[in-house]
């Protein structure tokens, strides 16, 4: 398990450069794409490896030419990472979410990689409407064609159906992780949880599963003795956030159990169905993972955040929420009253940090995390 | 995407900014009566619940003329937001936007709605009228409550969350409906403006939802939907957008006899207001005016020396003095995207008898709904048009809908040889104003278009 965890980190760390080295192995093309609905199924049955671009740590320079200060640092830094050459490597980049600051990131990297195909089809916004189903569909052939015309030859529906499969499996393997450690058989920290979720943001699959199947193997007959605080972490759109502050909260006394996190089981929360022909699943996964793990950068009736999230602390036997919020991240910030609200109204604590990509004060941190940690355990006694 | 109004414009500004000459700008006097027109549609917006009119809550695009067509009240959420800035208003909404959380961060017509909606339920459910006693709490309580929501946001995904949040703040029991207006993202071989497979699957799409929109407005009154109307209504809408585009043009003289924050000042007429007599009488008069100044050689700005191009929303709270503040240097600002790409900017596309299509078409071309590459073009186009000098970036600070473009438009007109400036400001909240970085900024520029000047 430890060797599988460092390879997963070893990927983390430098994802492009992963990225680059399969491709110099093995001629595959990488598309870039970017959070958080977009499949990288159909990418893959293209025969590219699809990596989903990733925040990195490095201050924000030359990107200030083209990004304001006040945008999300996921977008700063994927402009400063363009504007570095990071992206060159790229054939292709991959989507469009429906979060305002992206459009703008979608524009920059057009107008500085005007030699790479960006595929820009944007996924309907308003899950509820009648033709979401119908428009969702057209969105995903498009897609497809646009694919095809990338690599110059058709993608057949059995490749696409045989990466539908493989990414469920490397899915329902991260779900088992998940589940393993919320029965506390699996003992892996925060910082860990991410690295699993990550990598498969940017590994080659079945390599991903491999590895995670190792991990998985580990996993004790029986659970290990409770300690800490159970938490639950919410939020943290788009960028993973920074592994020291996962490590803070496991300092302070936290045991992270379960996390509805883009890093973490927003990503795989849904699994295509394999019965289906590969647009009209691709389709459903869409417009049925937002009542899974409901996200605020989409309008749907049909889902409540704030009621998802109480039903998920219930069921992870959390004794507060750890809500993290991207600094500058509207769609979070519009959210978030209502899960204030509703945690309030049932007396559940609950703490909000705000996260930024430059360095955070974490001495600051550390106290804040221990008053709540405080609160929560005297709560629950 | 963005909007506007101005109750009565330019009255923010009881003294020139301390800055340049002194020289204030030239209003028309046809505005005044713009302004009345603004006032009696916000009187009789007032009244609607009292005579049995139901009321629309809307955000987005023009989509009044449905509204109208079907014997509705509505409000515009960004245009609500707007009258009270510019009454300097938005104060005890922003407040109570903030109390509840809202970090103000978030875009400030939204905050400032949210904050109104937060007063207004509150008020119900106490059975009080408002907040009371000052007079800024009594102009909100005058705002009458949703019957429906709809939202039709071209781009920002900040205007289509904010009309969620008012859903789930009223308890979901009040009915939405969501238009999806697409991004023209123009990235197919044969995009183009106004033209291309995307252009047109996205023309159909939208008219399909309009027709959707008809049939919820009729489920939730329980009346037939009248197209006719609907092309009454469209008939006075195109001539008054011709008529518009006619002043345009004739501000290409020199000195330009409009400027601006004229434009900013007769938003509302074409954007939320319903369509009438009274808005072309409106336009006719405002293009009288404008050629009587051509025909004079009157410039809205004295000794005009330069001419600009205003990117981004408008900073509501300083219209006047914003707009002395440029024809004090001699800066005439001739054109903008919030004004000249939006509004009804292309009425050929609307065919009186079959309106839908060419509705769908203006609400999907408003000024930050293209991708970068045919926006930039539309905006360059617009600078050679009204041979523009420089632009000046509005970076209206929580409103990223206009802020995404900016560096790449700035970039663009460089390579065109204009200057650009940039400075922070916001559609609603003043305190993201900082009047001494304009005033050094603008300053700069003027030298390097004299530095230009002089050695061409
Ligand atoms: S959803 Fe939030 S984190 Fe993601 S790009 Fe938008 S603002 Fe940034
Ligand atoms: S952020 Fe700007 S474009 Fe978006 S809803 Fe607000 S005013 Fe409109």
């Amino acid at each position: 398990m430890r060797q599988a965890l460092q390879r997963f980190e070893a990927v983390c760390d430098a994802p492009l450069a992963y990225a680059r080295a399969l491709k110099a192995e093995s001629g595959r093309r990488i598309i870039g794409v970017l959070p958080m609905q977009f499949p990288l199924e159909l990418a893959h049955a293209a025969g590219a490896l699809p990596v989903i671009l990733q925040e990195d740590r490095e201050p924000i320079t030359v990107g200030q030419s083209q990004v304001f200060t006040f945008y999300c640092g996921y977008n700063r830094s994927l402009t400063d990472q363009l504007m570095r050459g990071e992206f060159d490597c790229l054939d292709a980049v991959l989507f469009g979410d429906h979060c305002v600051q992206l459009l703008a990131t979608a524009d920059v990297i057009r107008a500085h990689l005007p030699n790479t195909p960006i595929l820009f089809n944007q996924l309907i916004s308003s899950l509820a409407a009648p033709w979401a189903m119908e428009e969702t569909r057209n969105t995903f052939r498009q897609l497809w064609s646009e694919l095809e015309e990338l690599i110059g030859r058709p993608i057949a529906a059995a490749d696409a159906a045989r990466s539908i499969r493989l990414y469920n499996r490397d899915r329902q393997l991260m779900r088992a992780a998940f589940d393993l450690r919320r029965e506390g058989r699996l003992n892996l920290t925060g910082r860990q949880m991410q690295l699993i979720v990550k990598s498969g943001m940017i590994m080659d699959v079945e390599a991903h599963i491999a590895l995670l199947e190792e991990i998985v193997g580990a996993a004790a007959p029986t659970p290990a003795p409770e300690t800490g605080v159970r938490v639950y972490l919410s939020g943290h759109y788009c960028q993973a956030p920074k592994p020291e502050i996962l490590d803070v909260i496991e300092e302070c006394g936290g045991h992270i159990v379960d996390d509805d996190l883009y890093h973490g089981f927003r990503f795989i929360s849904t699994d295509m169905d394999e019965t289906l022909e590969p647009v009209e699943a691709l389709a459903r996964w869409y417009l049925e993972r937002n009542l899974r793990a409901p996200c605020a950068t989409l309008s749907d009736e049909r889902a409540d955040w704030d009621d998802f999230l109480l039903d998920a602390v219930g069921k992870a036997r959390a004794q507060g929420l750890i809500i993290l919020q991207v600094k500058y991240c509207e769609p979070h910030m519009y959210y978030y009253p209502e899960i204030k609200e509703a945690f309030d109204q049932r007396a559940i604590p609950h703490l909000l940090i705000e996260t930024e990509h430059e360095q955070m004060p974490l001495e600051a941190l550390k106290t804040r995390v221990e008053t709540f940690l405080e609160i929560a355990r005297r709560r629950a006694a | 995407m963005t909007n506007l109004i101005a109750e009565a414009p330019f009255k923010d500004n009881p003294a020139a900014p301390a800055y340049g000459t002194g020289e204030r700008a030239d209003r028309l006097k046809a505005t005044r009566h713009g302004g009345k027109l603004v006032n009696d549609y916000w009187a009789d917006l007032f009244a609607a619940k009292q005579e049995g009119r139901k009321v629309v809550w809307y955000n987005g695009t023009h989509i009044p003329p449905f509204f109208q067509a079907h014997g509705l009240a509505w409000v515009h959420g960004e245009a609500w937001s707007a009258y009270l800035a510019a009454k300097h208003g938005e104060a005890p909404a922003q407040k109570a936007g903030e109390a509840r959380g809202y970090d103000r961060e978030l875009c400030s017509y939204a905050r400032t709605h949210l904050g109104q909606a937060i007063l207004s339920i509150k008020a119900a459910q106490e059975g009080v009228a408002g907040g009371a006693d000052d007079a800024r709490s009594l102009t909100m309580a005058k705002l009458p409550m949703p019957d429906m929501i709809v939202n039709a946001y071209p781009y920002c995904s900040s205007g289509q969350q904010w009309d969620d949040m008012v859903y789930r703040m009223f308890g979901k029991k009040i009915p939405i409906f969501n238009v999806s207006v697409p991004l023209l993202w123009g990235g197919r071989k044969d995009a183009g403006y106004l033209s291309g497979s995307e252009w047109e699957e996205r023309s159909d799409y939208v008219s399909k939802q309009l027709r959707a929109l008809a049939a919820f407005l009729e489920e939730n009154t329980g009346r037939k939907f009248d197209w006719d109307r609907l092309s009454e209504a469209m008939s006075y809408i195109k001539r008054a957008a011709e008529l518009r585009l006619e002043c345009f043009d004739l501000c290409e003289a020199r000195p330009a006899p409009a400027t601006f924050f004229d434009w900013i000042a007769s938003i509302a007429h074409l954007n939320f207001m319903p369509g009438t007599q009274a808005i072309v009488d409106y336009f006719q008069m405002l293009r009288d005016e404008i050629a009587g100044r051509v025909a004079r050689g009157e410039g809205a700005v004295k000794n005009e020396k330069y001419r600009l191009f205003f990117d981004g929303m408008m900073n509501w709270n300083r219209v006047g003095w914003l707009a002395d503040k440029f024809a004090s240097v001699g800066a005439s600002v001739v054109a903008g995207r919030y004004t000249h790409m939006a509004f009804w900017q292309e009425p050929g596309l609307i065919d009186v008898n079959d309106p839908v299509r060419g509705m769908a078409q203006n609400y999907l071309i408003c000024p930050n709904n293209h991708g970068a590459p045919i926006m930039i073009e539309q905006i360059n186009r617009l600078c050679d048009k009204f041979a523009v000098d420089g632009l000046v970036m509005h970076v209206s600070r929580p409103c990223r809908g206009m802020t995404n473009q900016q560096f790449l438009i700035a970039d663009a007109a460089k390579r065109r040889g204009r200057q650009s400036l940039f400075f922070e400001g916001d559609v609603a909240d003043d305190s993201f104003y900082k009047d001494e970085l304009l005033n050094t900024r603008l300053e700069a520029m003027i030298e390097s278009m004299d530095a230009q000047r002089r050695a061409a």
